[in-house]
Formats: structure tokens, C-alpha cells, sequence
């Protein structure tokens, strides 16, 4: 530093990027429902929402234009696959938009994606971190996936795609929950439990959220193996003091590399030299790290790892091993 | 960006993340260099820093050097080289370790 002053800790930079949620599930389960109700009631503020449908016609935009701020339609084509390319126009058309804003504007607005039904929430993500500008502008806060507590045990026990959505939700909500009786509103959380252990879980009646009961005691549905796909399992590691950063990172990225496919999460906080960060991977995309202030790290250096195809304490002899 | 060699093209990697000065992101990426070859050597391969920059330059069995940019691309170039990627969780990595 030019004037000579010695700061312990540099100060966090303000993440000023573009705020996105992602909003998830299966075809039918109440999505453009439950975001009408939250933008009625103002729970995203100032938004642009973006509607994807995988169907040609799009049906979904008179609901939802009266609440929000701005409103685009990505019709015939779901934007984590065919209509990948689209996505990406659009929001890199918002960025753009948000630059010639004041300072002062640019800090309120965020967008929310409604995705098709078809949409695997991880491919979306993936999407944008692999686009140089997006990367830059663009930080997705959270992913809510709806669960149709009337359909969603023939889903899940049938549909791959049903449980790729759930894994790849930070917030699930399972819908309709006055359609169906209390033990099974309870079998669908722990159900959705099972495959997400990490997710919040919350139950809602047209976009209206009721209280969830205690859902621990209920017998979730059997989940037969789809194409191989075992169900998921979370391994907490707690990393000791002989694991940097740097021995992390690589390790890591390597695991990332190597099994992505099977790491459906891995979420934690990592002390750094720079000071704690936040790590949240969804597969094989990993977001760009948040540095938190300092005072936010009670629970630093414990990370979550849920995924299949490998043995919890193989990760931890694993990490071991490059530490020592 | 790099005006000779045109790295990095993409923003930084994740991994870059957590070390905001430069004396930070010296050590970080010397440290590295270090934990790389403990998962590279066992499959021919070796990485050091490229002397003038960010990134690794990996030596492989063939006596090829390549410079990468990041960490994603060294993943990349050795699970080409070798036709697999390279796995942390191969048993010779989780083989019981004492503590030292």
C-alpha cells in the first residue's frame, strides 16, 4: 500500500453481482403457482423473471407479467439442454441492461428463472459458470425445487430426472399439501429428505406456505435403483488443522474431476489466508467462492459431502493422504 | 490477461479464491505444486510452476511439457494423456495413512 498503513484483514469486496433463483421441478408441480403467490406478496422485490417452457406455446406469462419488473419468455426448447444458447442471450442481455444502471440501482434488482419442468437445475448452473461473461455478473443465491406432494411418489420411484431435480435444490418445497393427507405430505418430506439431506424443507398450499410436521418418524418411499443410480449419502468431514488450503483445493478439484458426475453436492466453509470462504458445488460446477466476513465462520472447516459411488470414509483417508 | 500467452482466458479458477495478496497467491500456487505431485506421481506424471506466472506446467511419462492455466485444465490434459482421469479415491490414495 502506497500511504504506508499495515490493515490486518483487507476488507471483503462487495459481491455486486447479479443475483439469480433458480426455480425447479417436474412438469406440473405448481411452479409458476407458488412464484405468483411469492411475487404478490413481494418476497423477491424488484424482479425480472425469465420463464422457460420446453413446449412451444408459452401459457405461463399472462399469470406471472402483472407482479414483476420485467419479464422475458424462453419458449420450445429447455434451457439446460436445446435451449441452452437462448438462456445465456438472455442474461447476458440483463447484464448488460444493468451496466448503464447507476451504482446506487444496480444493487436492488435480481432475476428469477422459472425453468421448464424438463430442466435439470445443475445443467443450468453449470451453463452459466462455463460462459466467461456470466461467470463474472452473474451469482445464483439459491435453488428451490417444488415437489408435487400428489404425484411425487410415482415420480420419484420412476423418473431420474424427478430426483436429479431434488439433489440439486438448496430449498425444497413440497406443493399442493392440502390435496393430500398428513402422512403422506410427511412420506414425501422424507422422502425428498433421503435424496437431499442437506436441503431445507417446507410445504406450501398455492404458493401459501402451511407448517410442516415433524416428518423424522415418516416411512419414505421406496426408491428402486433407476439406471444405476444408488441413492445419495451425505458424509460430514471435519478438516483439521493439518489441511490448507492449498492441499484442499487441489484435492478438491481433482475429486471434482474425477467424480463430479457422482457428487451431487459439496458444500462447507474453508479457512483461507484471505479468510473464510464459502465452497458450494453442484456437481461438477463449482460457484465462485464467497469470502464471509469473519465473524460468519462458526462453522468453518466442516464441509458436506453427499454423493454416491464411493465410500464417506475413502474421502476422508483420501484427504489424509495428501495432507500428511 | 496475459498479452504473451493469453492466459488466464477465463476468470479466474475457483480455486484461485482465497488469496487476495500477492504473496498470498505466490505461496498458495507454490504449496500447490507440492500437493500436485503427491496425485500425479503415482501416474508418471509432474507439475512446477512455469517460472513467470500463474498456472502449472505438467511433465508427462512421454517427456511432454505442457503449460495450464489452472488446476481444470491440468485434470483435463492428464486424463487425455492417460486416457482416464485421475482419481483421489483410487485405493492407493485411501490406503490407511498413520498421522505423521
Amino acid at each position: 500500500m502506497s500511504d504506508g498503513r499495515v490493515t490486518a484483514t483487507p476488507p471483503v469486496a462487495e459481491d455486486t453481482r447479479l443475483r439469480l433463483t433458480i426455480i425447479g421441478g417436474y412438469l406440473g408441480s405448481g411452479k409458476t403457482t407458488w412464484l405468483r403467490h411469492q411475487l404478490f406478496e413481494g418476497v423477491f422485490g424488484k424482479a425480472h423473471i425469465i420463464v422457460n417452457e420446453a413446449a412451444e406455446t408459452p401459457v405461463d406469462d399472462t399469470l406471472l407479467s402483472a407482479q414483476a419488473s420485467g419479464m422475458t419468455m424462453l419458449a420450445g426448447g429447455c434451457a439446460c439442454c436445446t435451449g441452452k444458447a437462448d438462456l445465456v442471450a438472455v442474461l447476458r442481455r440483463l447484464c448488460d441492461a444493468r451496466t448503464s444502471l447507476r451504482a446506487e440501482e444496480r444493487t436492488q434488482g435480481q432475476i428469477i428463472l422459472e425453468t421448464s419442468g424438463l430442466a435439470d437445475p445443475a445443467a443450468i448452473l453449470d451453463a452459466i459458470r462455463q460462459d466467461g461473461v456470466l461467470v463474472h455478473h452473474i451469482r445464483v443465491t439459491e435453488i428451490i425445487v417444488l415437489v408435487d406432494a400428489l404425484n411425487a411418489s410415482d415420480q420419484l420411484r420412476t423418473e431420474y430426472l424427478g430426483r436429479a431435480q431434488i439433489e440439486a435444490a438448496d430449498r425444497i418445497i413440497v406443493t399442493k399439501a392440502d390435496a393430500v393427507p398428513f402422512s403422506i405430505l410427511g412420506r414425501v418430506a422424507a422422502t425428498a429428505q433421503i435424496l437431499n439431506p442437506a436441503a431445507q424443507i417446507m410445504a406450501a398450499t398455492k404458493g401459501q406456505l402451511v407448517p410442516l410436521q415433524d416428518f423424522s418418524a415418516a416411512l419414505p418411499f421406496d426408491l428402486p435403483i433407476i439406471s444405476g443410480n444408488e441413492p445419495v449419502v451425505p458424509t460430514k468431514i471435519d478438516i483439521g488443522d493439518d489441511v490448507d488450503w492449498a492441499t484442499f483445493s487441489v484435492w478438491l478439484s481433482a475429486l471434482l474431476y474425477a467424480r463430479g458426475a457422482d457428487l451431487v453436492r459439496v458444500k462447507g466453509v474453508f479457512r483461507t489466508p484471505a479468510g473464510p470462504i464459502l465452497i458450494q458445488a453442484v456437481r461438477k460446477s463449482v460457484q465462485p467462492p464467497e469470502l464471509l466476513p469473519l465473524e460468519a465462520a462458526i462453522n468453518q472447516n466442516k464441509m458436506i459431502f453427499i454423493g454416491r459411488g464411493y465410500i464417506g470414509d475413502d474421502l476422508r483417508r483420501s484427504l489424509d493422504f495428501f495432507a500428511s | 490477461m496475459c498479452n504473451a500467452c493469453g492466459f488466464p482466458t477465463r476468470p479466474g479458477h475457483w480455486t484461485d479464491a482465497g488469496a487476495t495478496t500477492s504473496g498470498d497467491r505466490l505461496r498458495l500456487q507454490l504449496r500447490r505444486v507440492d500437493v500436485l505431485n503427491k496425485i500425479l506421481r503415482g501416474y508418471g506424471f509432474s507439475a512446477r510452476t512455469p517460472g513467470h506466472g500463474p498456472g502449472f506446467a505438467l511433465a508427462s511419462f512421454t517427456g511432454r511439457t505442457t503449460l495450464l492455466p489452472d488446476l481444470e485444465t491440468v485434470w483435463e490434459e492428464a486424463a487425455q494423456q492417460l486416457g482416464q482421469p485421475l482419481d483421489p479415491l483410487d485405493p492407493r490414495f485411501t490406503r490407511s495413512v498413520t498421522s505423521s
